[in-house]
């Protein structure tokens, strides 16, 4: 079996998909896909609807297992991996879910808590203290005993990314974080988000529509299309790609000249 | 049947069977949390105890009217203490409790882990290294383990009480003439079977209820239909286990 050589320092491959298959019923949703994502660097997944951007992401956790390839993330190939070393793996993993995945029957504080509660020997003193200083770190102080349902969509993204970040992961994953906000509170995930990744200086992969926040936030962009990997590199490299999905997938956002497709 | 049918029915099963591992095998990896079998359990028990009591009353009463009107044809009217007790004991009583809390805290759990299910608050558990068949399921097993058989007790008091009130004051039998032919006809042994009764239909429900949730379609109609077919499977399961349970200890 291919190993790879995994570091922690910054630039050094964090995250593979060697080769990865991964269909549902008829459907195949990636088809041989081999991407390279680097610690440190922001990295961001875009392509259409049903490309297979969110299974990249439930691959790359273990929430689904590819037909075939293998995935490794942080030297643990995770679709082979026992419960114990996943576990592990997962400890070093936040991830902001679309729609926050905040429980509702938990306080803001009880949910930014409970990592800490699950995995730490923390006092309620230290858990409280860390809990307002990473609703302070998101733009939120003094909602802690708010409830999820009383939080706008905004609001419930950046209340996921403090309970994301409080168990400072070496890597986080946001899927969609823009997706079902207006402008402003888009633009505010986007600058809440570069100013996290100077801040944190960890790995982040982000899966996105908003070509325009994408711009804004990434040092390397993978695009999906059809299952298939068909653009990857920095976002300029991106932006001289002469593949017609490519530019027809930015342009409409970017003002690019869109090229006639290839027969 | 057709084949088309069965072949789903046993695919369900199946994957029902295999939930039912990983509930067990996740319990005994990260242990039971006794806080949360405690908070689940009280609650469930507060829930379905005043519904409960008032079937339990009811169902007393008819068991006594009912009794009576077949015994008095025999001029075996006296026997209705007996009757009462063979039937609320080992019979009436557990199916009752069993199916108050299919359909209280059941079909709650069901609807809340199908929520969960859409709103991917399940997956995050997974992600937060945090094992959602642990912490969601393992505690409504043994809360409803714990609780079913004392509301089972609760219901045998209820309907044993009703019935005599019916009996002495309505139906005219004489007091002395129920308690002994009830109290007479009360065997330990019943009160055993109908406990290890409400000790299965506990994890059953427990456990239905929480692959429904697990499985569920997402969105509302997916929450929707998933409730419907766990309180209707675990009806079914119930009621078809009460036989076999009976056919074991009394056939």
């Amino acid at each position: 079996m291919a190993s790879f050589s995994f570091g922690r320092e910054r630039g050094h491959p964090i995250i593979c998909f060697r080769n990865v298959r991964k269909a549902f019923g008829p459907k195949v949703v990636l088809d041989g896909v081999d991407m390279e994502l680097r610690s440190g660097e922001t990295s961001v997944i875009i392509g259409p609807s049903g490309a297979g951007k969110s299974v990249c992401l439930k691959l790359l956790v273990g929430l689904l297992e590819p037909d075939q390839g293998e995935v490794w993330v942080d030297g643990v190939q995770v679709n082979s991996a026992n419960e114990n070393d996943l576990y592990a793996l997962r400890k070093r993993i936040g991830m902001l879910f679309q729609d926050g995945a905040l429980f509702d029957s938990m306080s803001v504080a009880d949910n930014i808590a409970f990592p800490l509660r699950r995995h730490t020997r923390l006092g309620e003193d230290a858990i409280r203290a860390k809990v307002c200083a990473v609703l302070d770190q998101v733009g939120l102080p003094g909602v802690e005993q708010q409830m999820p349902a009383e939080l706008s969509g905004g609001m419930r993204k950046r209340v996921s990314l403090a309970r994301a970040i409080i168990t400072e992961p070496q890597i986080i994953l946001f899927d969609e974080p823009n997706s079902g906000l207006d402008p402003v509170r888009s633009d505010e995930i986007d600058a809440l988000i570069q100013r996290m990744k100077v801040e944190l200086g960890i790995t982040f992969v982000i899966i996105s529509h908003d070509i325009v926040g994408t711009f804004r936030v990434a040092d390397h962009i993978a695009m999906l299309h059809g299952g298939t990997l068909i653009a990857q590199g920095s976002p300029s490299d991106l932006l001289r790609s002469p593949k017609a999905e490519v530019r027809r997938f930015l342009s409409r956002n970017l003002g690019l000249p869109s090229l006639p497709e290839r027969p | 049947m057709s084949a088309g049918l069965m072949s789903v029915s046993v695919r369900k099963i199946g994957a029902y069977a295999l939930f039912c591992c990983d509930c067990a095998v996740s319990t005994l990896q990260h242990g039971v949390r006794w806080n949360r079998v405690m908070e689940e359990g009280h609650k469930l028990g507060v829930k379905a105890f005043p519904v409960l009591a008032v079937m339990a009353v009811f169902v007393g009463t008819n068991l006594a009217i009912q009794g009576f009107t077949a015994f008095r044809q025999l001029g075996a009217g006296s026997l209705l203490g007996m009757f009462v007790a063979l039937a609320g004991v080992r019979e009436v009583c557990p199916i009752l409790a069993a199916t108050m809390i299919a359909a209280k805290g059941g079909t709650e759990m069901t609807a809340q882990l199908a929520v969960m299910n859409t709103k991917e608050q399940i997956d995050a558990l997974e992600v937060m290294a945090v094992d959602p068949r642990a912490e969601l399921v393992a505690p409504s097993v043994f809360a409803i383990m714990l609780v079913l058989p004392a509301l089972t007790i609760i219901a045998v008091a209820f309907s044993i009480g009703a019935a005599y009130l019916v009996a002495v004051h309505q139906l005219h039998v004489g007091s002395g003439d129920f308690l002994y032919h009830c109290l007479g006809n009360f065997r330990i042994y019943d009160l055993w079977v109908g406990l290890l009764k409400a000790c299965v239909f506990g994890i059953v429900i427990a456990s239905v209820s929480g692959y429904f949730g697990f499985h569920s379609e997402r969105g509302p109609a997916g929450v929707g239909r998933s409730t419907n077919q766990a309180v209707v499977a675990m009806c079914v399961v119930c009621v078809s286990l009460n036989f076999l349970l009976s056919a074991i200890a009394y056939g």
